[in-house]
Parts: C-alpha cells; sequence; structure tokens
C-alpha cells in the first residue's frame, strides 16, 4: 500500500499549501467562508497524515519488506512493541510522527479556540499551515517514508541499545514537546500577524505551552534515566549536543513560563514575551536539525543527511519574518507599566529570565563553537564538560536560589524590613542545614555545599506557604485539615501546582549536587573470590554465569555487597553479546539505597577469559532523588494543568461582555 | 494496487469536498464579513481586561495578606492603590459604555 | 511618589554586564576548547587535541593494563593515513574495528597518547544510508 501513504502525505501538502494561501487571503481580507474554508484545510490535513501514519504502522506491524523503511529498521524476530517504537527510530518515520502530531495539534487549537478568538484564529491558520507546508514537503520530496524496493528475506534489524522501553515513551514525548512549543509560537505570530495584541493569545496557549514544557521535561528525565541504567557508563548527562538540543528549548519556555505570569498580572514584558516564544519555537527547529543533519560529533547524531540545509533554511525564515513583524508592530507593544524597583517580585522574574537565557544562551554557544570556529579559523574547537558544568553552576544557583525569593518576595517594591520578616525562618533553616552539613563533611565541594544550603532555604519556603496557606483556609472555615489542604490546591491550581513544580526542580538539583559533587570511584580487577573497597561498601566477586536468550548471550557477574558489618545482598553486572548484530551491551549493576537515596554502581568493564574481570565502581549520593523529582513534577505539572470551572467561566463572561459570542 | 488508489481517490475527493464545504453550504451567504472586532470593541476588551488585572491583583492581596506572606503594615499601605486601581478601571469602563453603544444592543 | 526614571533599563545593563563578566571570567581561567582533528591532519601538532577517526585494525592489548593499541584512519575523504592510538581507561561497548570514535589526548613520538577514559563511540544508527564502512 505504499501508493495510498505516498499519495495521503501528498494531498496533506495540497491541503497545507491551501490552508497557508486561502487562509492568509481569507485573514487579510476579510472574507468568512474562505477561513473556515482554510480551518477546513487545516483539520483535513490531519485526517490525511494519520491515514498515511497508518499505512506505515500497517506495513511495520505485518514486516512488509518491500518497504524499504521497515527493511532498514526491523526484523522479523524483532518484538511487536520495539517494531512499533521503529516508526520513530529511523529519519523518514520520525518526521512523519512530528507532521502527525502537528497537523493533530493544529486542528485541535483551532477548533477549541475557534468560538471565543475567531478573529485570532483566522490569523493563527495560516501560520500553523506555513510549518506544516514545510514538514510535508520534506516528508513528500525530500525523506519519505514510502520508498519501495525489492522485498529482502529479512529487515537489518534493531540497534540492540534502541531495544528497550525507554525507546517507546522518550522519542514521542520529546516530539510532544518540541512539536507542542508550535502552538504558542503560531498564537504569539498570528497575534502580531492580526494586531489583536490582547491576553487572548497568552489565555488560548497558556496550557498548550505547559503541555509541552511538561513533556518536554519529562522526556529529558526519560532519556538520562536510559542513559543512566543501559548505556552505563555511569553518568545521566553527558552535555552532548543532542541532549542539550532539547534542553535549551527547554530553558526557554521555562523562560516564557515565567514572564507570562508577569504580563497577565502587571500588563509589563510584552515584546519579551513575544521574543521568547520566538526563541523557543526555533530552538526546537535548531534542535531536531542538531539531532538529524550530523552537523556536530555526537553519540547520538545520524551522519550528514539531505536534510540538514533544508531545516537551516526554514529556521533562517522564521527567525527572520518574525523578528521583522516584531519590529513592525513594536509601538503596539509598549505596554504603559514599568518595572518600579530593582526589588520586587517582577523584578525578580525578570532575573529569572535572565539568568534563565544566559545558561539557554551559553549552551548553545557551546553548541555551534566547533561549527562558527570552523568557518573562521578552518578548525573545529569542541568545548568540553568543564565548560559547561561552569555555566549550570554560575546560572543555576542563582537561579536555585530566586526560586525560593520570588513566590514571596512583595510586587511592585519590596522594603527592606517586609523581607527580613519574610524571609526570616527559611534563612535560618538554610544557614542551619549549611552548617551542620559542613561539620559533615560537604565543605569538599563548594558549589555542592552552597546547591544544599540554597535547595533546603527552597524548600523552606515552599513548606512555609503550604503551612501558611493550610492555615488560612482552616481559619475560613474549612471542615479539617485536609480538606483545608485539599482546597487550598485545587482554589489556588497555579500557584501550589507551581510551588510542587518547584520543589521537583529542588529535588533534582539535590540529586545532581550529590551524584556530580559528592561522588566517588573506584577500580579494580578482581579475580573470583577477591573484594574491594568503596566508601563503606566492600565487594566481593563471586562466581560468573553464562546465559543463551533467543537473540544473545548473558554474561554475569555475581558481587555480594557488604556496608560495615551488614550483608545486602548480591548485585549483577555484565555484558549481553548480541550474535546477529555482532554488538556487545553493558549491563550495569545498580544497588539504590531506599533511605539515602544513594546508589551503588557497578560496571564489569572488561572480562578476561581467566574469569577475572576489571570492575569500575561509583557511589552515588542522592542520584535518585533524580527521578522522584520527575514524579513531583508530573504531579505539579498535572495540578497546574487542570482545568479550572471558575476560570473558564469569567473568559466567557468577559468575552460576551465585549460581544464576542462565547459559542457556535 | 488499485485498491490502494481507490481509497486515495476516495481520500483526495473527501479531502476537496470539506475544503468547499463551507462554499456549499452558502452558495449566496447574506453576508461573507469575518465576524471581527471594531477598533471599538478591541478599546472594551483592553478595557475589561485591565479591570480584571486589577480586581486580580487585589484578590492576590488579600490571599497574600491572609497567607501571611503580606505584613498588616504592607497590606494597609498597598491597599489604597490597588483599590484606587479597581476604581479607576471601572470607571473607564463606564465611560466607554456611556460613549459607544451598549453591548447588549448588538448583534 | 512618582520616580523619573525606571530602574528596569540599569537593571538589565547591570544583568547583561553581569552575564558577560561571567562569560570573561571563564574564558580567562578555562581558555578556549580543544580542537577537532582528524588522523590526516594530526602530524605535528602539538598539545590537546581531540581526535575524530574509524577504527582500524588489529586491537592489541589491554585497556586496563598496559593500554590498549589501535589505528585510527579519517573517517571520510581518500587518506590512507592512520595513527597509532595507546587508550587506557573504560571501552565504550560499541567500541570495534570500523566504528567512528573520538578520543582526546595528545600526539607524543608519533602516538596518539589517549586521556583516560575519553573515549566515545558513536551510535550507530538507521537515520544514515547504509556506509562501506558499517560492519551492521
Amino acid at each position: 500500500m505504499p501508493e495510498l501513504g505516498r499519495a495521503a502525505l501528498l494531498v496533506t501538502l495540497g491541503l497545507s499549501m491551501y490552508a497557508l494561501v486561502a487562509g492568509a487571503a481569507a485573514a487579510h481580507l476579510g472574507r468568512r467562508r474562505l477561513a473556515r474554508s482554510a480551518q477546513n484545510a487545516l483539520v483535513a490535513s490531519f485526517v490525511t497524515t494519520a491515514v498515511a501514519a497508518a499505512v506505515l504502522l500497517a506495513a511495520l506491524l505485518r514486516n512488509d519488506f518491500s518497504f524499504t523503511y521497515v527493511a532498514r529498521t526491523t526484523s522479523e524476530a524483532l518484538p511487536t512493541a520495539y517494531t512499533i517504537s521503529a516508526f520513530w527510530g529511523g529519519q523518514e518515520g520520525s518526521l512523519l510522527l512530528w507532521l502527525l502530531v502537528l497537523t493533530g495539534f493544529g486542528a485541535a487549537a483551532v477548533s477549541l479556540n475557534r468560538g471565543w478568538a475567531r478573529d485570532l484564529i483566522v490569523w493563527v491558520v495560516p501560520v500553523f499551515a506555513a510549518v506544516s507546508t514545510f514538514f510535508a514537503f520534506l516528508v513528500v520530496v525530500v525523506a519519505s517514508p514510502f520508498a519501495t524496493q525489492a522485498a529482502p528475506p529479512d529487515g537489518a534489524g534493531m540497534t540492540p541499545s534502541l531495544q528497550n522501553p525507554y525507546m517507546l515513551a522518550h522519542p514521542p514525548l520529546l516530539y510532544l514537546g518540541y512539536v507542542g512549543l508550535t502552538v504558542p509560537f503560531a498564537f504569539a505570530i498570528g497575534a502580531l500577524l492580526s494586531g489583536r495584541l490582547d491576553e487572548r493569545w497568552l489565555i488560548a496557549t497558556r496550557r498548550w505551552t505547559l503541555f509541552a514544557w511538561a513533556a518536554l521535561g519529562i522526556g529529558q528525565l526519560l532519556g538520562s534515566h536510559w542513559a543512566y541504567v543501559e548505556v552505563g557508563w555511569g553518568g545521566y548527562y553527558a552535555w552532548d549536543p543532542v541532549e542539550n538540543a532539547a534542553l535549551m528549548p527547554w530553558l526557554a519556555a521555562t523562560a516564557f513560563l515565567h514572564s507570562v505570569m508577569i504580563q497577565e498580572k502587571r500588563g509589563m514584558l510584552r515584546v519579551w514575551n513575544v521574543l521568547l516564544v520566538i526563541l523557543a519555537f526555533s530552538l526546537a527547529l535548531f534542535g531536531t536539525f542538531l539531532t538529524r543533519s550530523g552537523v556536530v560529533n555526537s553519540i547520538h547524531s545520524f551522519t550528514q543527511s539531505a536534510i540538514g540545509p533544508w531545516f537551516l533554511a526554514f529556521i533562517a525564515l522564521t527567525v527572520a519574518v518574525s523578528l521583522g513583524l516584531v519590529f513592525s508592530r513594536l509601538p503596539q507593544l509598549r505596554s504603559p507599566t514599568k518595572l518600579e524597583s530593582p526589588i520586587s517580585r517582577e523584578a525578580a522574574f525578570l532575573y529569572n529570565n535572565l539568568l534563565l537565557l544566559a545558561l539557554c544562551l551559553a549552551i548553545l554557544w557551546g553548541v555551534v563553537y566547533p561549527m562558527v570556529s570552523e568557518a573562521l579559523r578552518g578548525e573545529a574547537v569542541v568545548l568540553g564538560r568543564s565548560y559547561y558544568d561552569f555555566f549550570l553552576r554560575a546560572f543555576g544557583l542563582p537561579l536555585l536560589l530566586l526560586m525560593g525569593i520570588g513566590p514571596l518576595i512583595a510586587w511592585r517594591r519590596a522594603s527592606l524590613t517586609s523581607l527580613a520578616t519574610t524571609f526570616r525562618w527559611p534563612t535560618g533553616v538554610a544557614l542551619v542545614t549549611g552548617a551542620v552539613l559542613l561539620v559533615l563533611g560537604a565543605g569538599s565541594s563548594i558549589p555542592g555545599l552552597v546547591a544544599y544550603t540554597f535547595s533546603a532555604f527552597v524548600l523552606g519556603t515552599i513548606v512555609m506557604e503550604f503551612a501558611r496557606g493550610t492555615r488560612a483556609r482552616k481559619a475560613l472555615g474549612a471542615a479539617s485539615w485536609p480538606s483545608a489542604f485539599g482546597s487550598l490546591i485545587s482554589r489556588n491550581r497555579r500557584r501550589y501546582g507551581g510551588y510542587v513544580v518547584h520543589a521537583a526542580i529542588v529535588l533534582l538539583a539535590l540529586g545532581v549536587a550529590g551524584s556530580s559533587a559528592f561522588d566517588s570511584v573506584a577500580e579494580a580487577k578482581l579475580a573470583r573470590g577477591e573484594s574491594m573497597r568503596i566508601g563503606d561498601y566492600t565487594l566481593v566477586y563471586r562466581s560468573l554465569n553464562e546465559r543463551a536468550t533467543a537473540n544473545a548471550t548473558e554474561i554475569r557477574a555475581t558481587l555480594d555487597v557488604r556496608r560495615g558489618d551488614r550483608e545486602l545482598g548480591t548485585l549483577q553486572a555484565g555484558k549481553n553479546a548480541y550474535t546477529i548484530e555482532q554488538q556487545v551491551s553493558n549491563e550495569v549493576g545498580i544497588r539504590s539505597d531506599r533511605l539515602t537515596g544513594e546508589d551503588l554502581f557497578v560496571i564489569a568493564e572488561q572480562i578476561d577469559p581467566d574469569g577475572s574481570i576489571y570492575f569500575r565502581v561509583f557511589v552515588k549520593p542522592l542520584v535518585n532523588l533524580i527521578w522522584l523529582a520527575g514524579l513531583v513534577f508530573l504531579i505539579g505539572s498535572v495540578i497546574t494543568l487542570w482545568p479550572d470551572r471558575r476560570e473558564q467561566r469569567r473568559l466567557v463572561a468577559r468575552a460576551s461582555e465585549v460581544g464576542i459570542p462565547a459559542t457556535r | 494496487m488499485t485498491l490502494a488508489l481507490v481509497l486515495a481517490a476516495t481520500l483526495a475527493v473527501a479531502c476537496v469536498v470539506a475544503v468547499a464545504l463551507p462554499f456549499i453550504r452558502e452558495p449566496e451567504p447574506a453576508s461573507d464579513e469575518l465576524d471581527e472586532l471594531d477598533d471599538e470593541e478591541r478599546v472594551r476588551l483592553g478595557l475589561l481586561e485591565e479591570r480584571d488585572r486589577a480586581l486580580a491583583a487585589l484578590k492576590e492581596l488579600e490571599f497574600e495578606h491572609r497567607t501571611g506572606t503580606v505584613s498588616d503594615e504592607d497590606y494597609r499601605a498597598q491597599l489604597g492603590p490597588l483599590r484606587r486601581d479597581v476604581a479607576s478601571a471601572l470607571q473607564a469602563l463606564a465611560r466607554d459604555s456611556g460613549e459607544g453603544r451598549p453591548a447588549d444592543e448588538r448583534n | 511618589m512618582a520616580r523619573k526614571a525606571s530602574p528596569a533599563r540599569l537593571v538589565i545593563a547591570l544583568s547583561v554586564a553581569g552575564v558577560l563578566a561571567v562569560f570573561l571570567l571563564y574564558t580567562s581561567i578555562a581558555g578556549g576548547g580543544t580542537p577537532s582533528v582528524a588522523p590526516s591532519g594530526l602530524a605535528g601538532r602539538a598539545g590537546d587535541v581531540q581526535l575524530a577517526g574509524l577504527v582500524v585494525g588489529p586491537v592489541r592489548g589491554d585497556a586496563h593494563d598496559g593500554g590498549l593499541r589501535f589505528r585510527l584512519k579519517d573517517i571520510s575523504g581518500d587518506s590512507r593515513m592512520s595513527v597509532v592510538v595507546l587508550y587506557t581507561g573504560s571501552v565504550p561497548d560499541l567500541f570495534k574495528v570500523g566504528r567512528h570514535v573520538v578520543v582526546d589526548g595528545e600526539l607524543k613520538k608519533g602516538t596518539f597518547v589517549a586521556q583516560p577514559g575519553s573515549m566515545i563511540t558513536k551510535c550507530p544508527s538507521k537515520y544514515a544510508p547504509k556506509q562501506s564502512g558499517d560492519s551492521a
């Protein structure tokens, strides 16, 4: 059925181009039926893309190797779940997934907002259509998933390192994030084009931005966890360009989420917000360009392909047009409200934005530096881990502190006495914590100690806020403490959901600080029966076993673990040798301590024929807080995303006051 | 192969119909004008947003006073200006309704 | 109390200056990065570089005992030149003859002595069409 797939994508391209041209004409000329027709085209393009996606999925599931893509990414023996993940495992399929999510989001965003923001939607449609035209063009002309060949007896199979559950969740989540950022971008550009610079574009896209940002964040954490347990080099983030490709738009989106609050409450930062959303979207495109084009040396990257120049051209065009538009609308974007004091909540949010942006740009510079230096000096110069770590500390630590200050400092102008009163308790907690940690030996890493102290401060403010809020609700007449707590959160979802997310970031900071500033490593070559020590752990290498499975030989060393004089059980570490693919993978042994969140991480680096093994062992304090942070982040995001009926009613009431029909 | 072509053709036709639908449904409409906000309405929307923003700021001050983030002294100091903001926003709205046609007389 | 000029501009200017100062601080302490070269461009180079190339056999030795020895040649291009590499430390799983690897180190007396543990390999991925050097 590849012809159906190809035809469906061609129709998608046609519909996108129509939506672009007709939509722009309808918006410019104010033609209602033409505008509706363009909207229908956008929705229809989702249906046709879905048809194409179904064709590819069906071909994968029935192992139809006449599809070149299917033959390249799967094999008969591949389990069904991974066969499905092969959809996004290769260039063409992943582009199709991008297009599917894009058209889906476009259809949804336009349909859901059609009723109350019609004059804005009419401009959003052509912008969305422009983006989907680009991606449709790529899958039709440059990288089609429906190329055919004489079917070989079996496919090439999937790299063993991709055959794990992470492959099912990590890429789709990242795509939901990247593509999701298109929605606020399209609405922002639509608002600029139409001159409708009121709050509606922000209100319409707030949940979309939150959703995309949350998906991007969780997708990255999943990727880190994958790297930690499966790739097993002992770390979870290598500042690899492709990892940074997802981090940069996430940082820009984080800045945007915060500055949007300032625009909502004080009407300030309008130009800034539009620039931020353009940056976030451009970085998302740039990120996928980095991943696909092979332009930088990366552990993920895929070789030089034809797709790079197209992406670069599209990014350049997007940035140029967007900035030109902002510049032309500058007078209308200026807000009358000014920043009154450098010590205020507005200022704190501004510092937050500046720091996030500084970190984002520092990472961007690190990523493009090899390309820039090659262009200027003829030689690619690579910036290493120490560069990124330095800026993460320089900008990240102040950001951490700000997370505790921002929510509590007064609006407009904060007096020093009010600061002293508000922050007395959390500062006390932080100083005591810092002193105790110093005594316990945390002075071995100053950045680590600072991170711990700042985290204590922020956690103190969060606990204080929850406690005082619950007490206030109880005083207002809540039946019991739990119901006071519950109603506090449900009536103030954005604020307290935000606090939960902040708590997640603190957990993340603690986990990262602990596992990178206070970790230890030991290496030893052990014969059977020999032992090694690290920290207060003792490991004894007991035995070596081999086991054959369907597609691999599994070799595992068993070690006894002891801490002090307590037996802690056994640990297994070794390698898998995949027969068909002729590859070896590392299978690390991890023992997580429930109480302290510490990990004992064992790598069997080299297994000699006589059974002696070269082991590399890490102790990583607090590392499991990172994964816990992911869970807390998810909870916080859900709370803030949860629909708020009261807010909805207020918006509908406001719309009808102006005479905009709320539904039709 | 033919099945694929038939399906593809059906898909294409369906899409053309979807796109042409607004024109098929209303071949001779009373008005083809896009329902847009005119300048008056846009000004009014801006004023409404100002009012809602001032009200929200007041509400937030109350909340933060109740939870203890804002001290009694600061609360008293900020209450006045915020109440004045709300009042001037409401006044501006009233002036706007007085000048233009009232909202419920339209459409 | 009316203010004549908003401190916003001052705040932003100072913050930007602060950020730039941090950048300058970094570059003055740590200097630039490591140049990335191919084996054919290595001859006569002094100092730390990052070498990227294709692994050429035979691979001999033990990375944890005396050092692993292999050769690296250019990934693309016609150069038949290859460089001897002496590597100690962790060897990534994907390492084998024909793989594209990147390793940091210094050229010392004709042998490229790698920094321990600095090797990374590229994931052979189905994003790329099959190349003649690929064995999988």
